[in-house]
């Protein structure tokens, strides 16, 4: 370090009573947010994945043969060009969760946290809370600014497209709520495994790894299990897909990050920090 | 006021703390001394929930830390230097902790100016040295005003300012009627800084008394030095006084006063060249309780090393000390 720290204050503290300091969990909330805000991961993370969106949008609409643009409907354009970022986009707020928990346990974070919130349970929940909404409303800003690229090139293209049409906006707000319950998945993952690595290579397997292996095996029963995996399930929420209704799907999704979440939140109460 | 009560943690085969009761009371600086290893950072991760106890039971003020409606209010806690994520910058995260219980953002800004981090405080974590890791530490057990201090290790990389502006401020705490439990390797600083001492050796209490009586269990002795030495020290043989020679002209004497040795002096004729009476420091008192509880010992040579493996301590030695008794 280069600044020279002044000389500390004399031993006398202030005492000026605090006002009434309670923890709270709206408390808990507020703090979540200023550490999901205030490291780079996360400003990074959000960046890349509208630069995603856009990019994958604009690449989809540019060199799809006019053929098929004549054959889909407009509405079946739009979702896919809006939507297809997701694909890759997964992958990023999946590391993203991870890291959210994970950076506190490498660092040591966490034991800070702790004995500010010895209750411990409410910090998982108030961190599982934060960086759910804000992944949503960044993935659908995300989705957005797609569409909307993406419209103006179909335009040129002679496709016009709208985002008032009960097809369109619910594939794109499905978009941005499957990134946010993909990433939940990853981050309860991040905070069942306490280690970055681990985390991150856990929530890949599920998504990459386990559907391929599954695609080797060809019996009836496999192909159904794969359309329960989370990427499948995904796509009933944010590509014209007919295996589950959007409701369906929500709660299949739901459903893995409980089967995450229990175990977490139990070995979170249980293990030393 | 902090108890505890038999308080144990087991790591599977290996016991870290072993039914370990004591009481810390506010209005003093208690000091918890012990070799590493002993069990001193386990206990005090177990005073704030940390650490879950295999066995037994840790009270701050009544009732286990984490029942507390406001427990940054109740335990401000030092465990170890840079808790922080290395990536966020030290307001950052006092925003962040302060956050949780509503502390207002002025209280960050106090704590940032009496730790003296406020040309660093933008600055991220990550970069800081350890005396600058140890003051974000301190200013966050600050931060909630708290009725006891928990601090592990304060000085550890502090400037001579900085130790002597932690021994202030933690005294300062004590004299106000607030609980401290400070731990520390420098036997001179807790010397100065604390009122009683807890020692502990794997595991166990070994000692738990005010500083005096700690430091009083020493041996002290009597340094004298004459040219006719021998004749002094043949007047002072008795069954009960010890006399090594040191010198040619010099004895050390225990188990008399020099006051008796200068009044021998005087009826024999002699004069006396010296006459220091020689108190034992803390650290003599620490090195001769732990002698048998070090666990991770440093050996030099093979008689050390045979010294060394002489066997794992005796248990009698450890039960036998209790609370205020001294071996």
């Amino acid at each position: 370090m280069t600044a020279t720290v002044t000389g500390p204050a004399v031993a006398r503290l202030s005492h000026q009573p605090l006002p009434e300091a309670r923890l709270s969990f709206g408390g808990v909330l507020k703090s979540e947010w200023i550490k999901l805000t205030t490291v780079r991961s996360t400003v990074w993370a959000y960046a890349i994945i509208v630069l995603i969106q856009l990019g994958m949008g604009a690449v989809i609409v540019l060199s799809q043969p006019a053929e098929y643009l004549a054959q889909s409907t407009p509405a079946d354009v739009a979702i896919m060009s809006a939507s297809l970022g997701v694909m890759l986009n997964q992958l990023v707020i999946s590391v993203l969760g991870v890291l959210v928990i994970t950076g506190e346990y490498g660092t040591g974070q966490i034991r800070s946290s702790l004995t500010a919130v010895p209750r411990r349970l409410p910090v998982l929940w108030a961190k599982a809370i934060v960086f759910a909404v804000a992944s949503f409303v960044v993935g659908l800003v995300a989705v957005l600014a797609a569409f909307a690229l993406n419209a103006v090139l179909l335009q040129s293209r002679g496709v016009s497209v709208t985002l008032f049409d009960a097809e369109v906006w619910p594939h794109l707000v499905g978009a941005a709520g499957y990134l946010a319950l993909v990433g939940l998945i990853a981050f309860f993952l991040g905070a069942l495994i306490r280690h970055t690595a681990g985390g991150i290579a856990a929530a890949m397997g599920l998504l990459l790894v386990v559907p391929s292996v599954l695609g080797f095996i060809s019996a009836e029963w496999v192909t159904v299990l794969g359309q329960w995996l989370p990427m499948s399930v995904g796509q009933n929420l944010f590509f014209p897909a007919d295996v589950f209704q959007p409701w369906q799907a929500i709660l299949v999704m739901l459903g893995w990050i409980a089967v995450v979440a229990v175990p977490a939140a139990i070995l979170l109460k249980r293990r030393d920090a | 006021m902090i108890e505890a009560t038999t308080l144990t943690k087991r790591y599977g085969a290996k016991t870290a703390v072993d039914g370990v009761s004591f009481a810390v009371r506010p209005g003093l600086v208690t000091g918890f001394l012990g070799p590493n290893g002993a069990g001193k950072s386990t206990t005090m991760r177990m005073i704030v929930g940390l650490d879950r106890p295999t066995s037994g039971r840790v009270t701050v003020n009544g009732m286990p830390y984490a029942e507390h409606r406001s427990p940054l209010h109740e335990v401000g806690a030092l465990l170890e230097a840079k808790a922080v994520h290395t990536g966020r910058s030290a307001r950052n995260h006092l925003r962040a902790l302060a956050a949780t219980h509503g502390i207002p953002r002025r209280r960050v800004d106090e704590v940032i100016d009496l730790t003296g981090l406020h040309s660093v405080a933008g600055r991220r974590v990550g970069g800081f040295s350890l005396g600058m890791g140890q003051r974000l530490g301190i200013a966050a057990a600050l931060l909630g005003d708290p009725a006891t201090l928990i601090l592990d290790e304060p000085v550890n990389g502090l400037d001579p300012e900085g130790v002597l502006w932690v021994r202030g401020f933690v005294r300062q705490f004590a004299a106000e009627g607030r609980t401290v439990l400070l731990s520390s390797h420098l036997m001179s600083e807790m010397a100065l800084t604390a009122d009683h001492i807890i020692v502990i050796g794997k595991g166990r209490v070994i000692a738990d008394a005010p500083v005096g009586d700690i430091v009083g269990s020493t041996k002290t002795f009597v340094r004298v030095r004459s040219p006719r030495i021998d004749e002094i020290a043949r007047r002072l043989g008795q069954p009960d006084v010890e006399v090594t020679s040191t010198a040619a002209d010099t004895i050390e004497v225990r188990g008399v006063t020099a006051e008796v040795i200068g009044d021998a002096a005087l009826q024999l004729g002699v004069a006396l060249h010296e006459l220091t009476e020689i108190t034992g420091s803390l650290e003599d008192a620490y090195m001769d309780l732990t002698r048998d509880e070090v666990e991770y010992r440093t050996t030099v040579g093979a008689s050390a090393a045979s010294g060394a493996s002489a066997g794992p301590s005796a248990p009698s030695a450890a039960s036998a000390s209790t609370e205020g008794a001294l071996r």
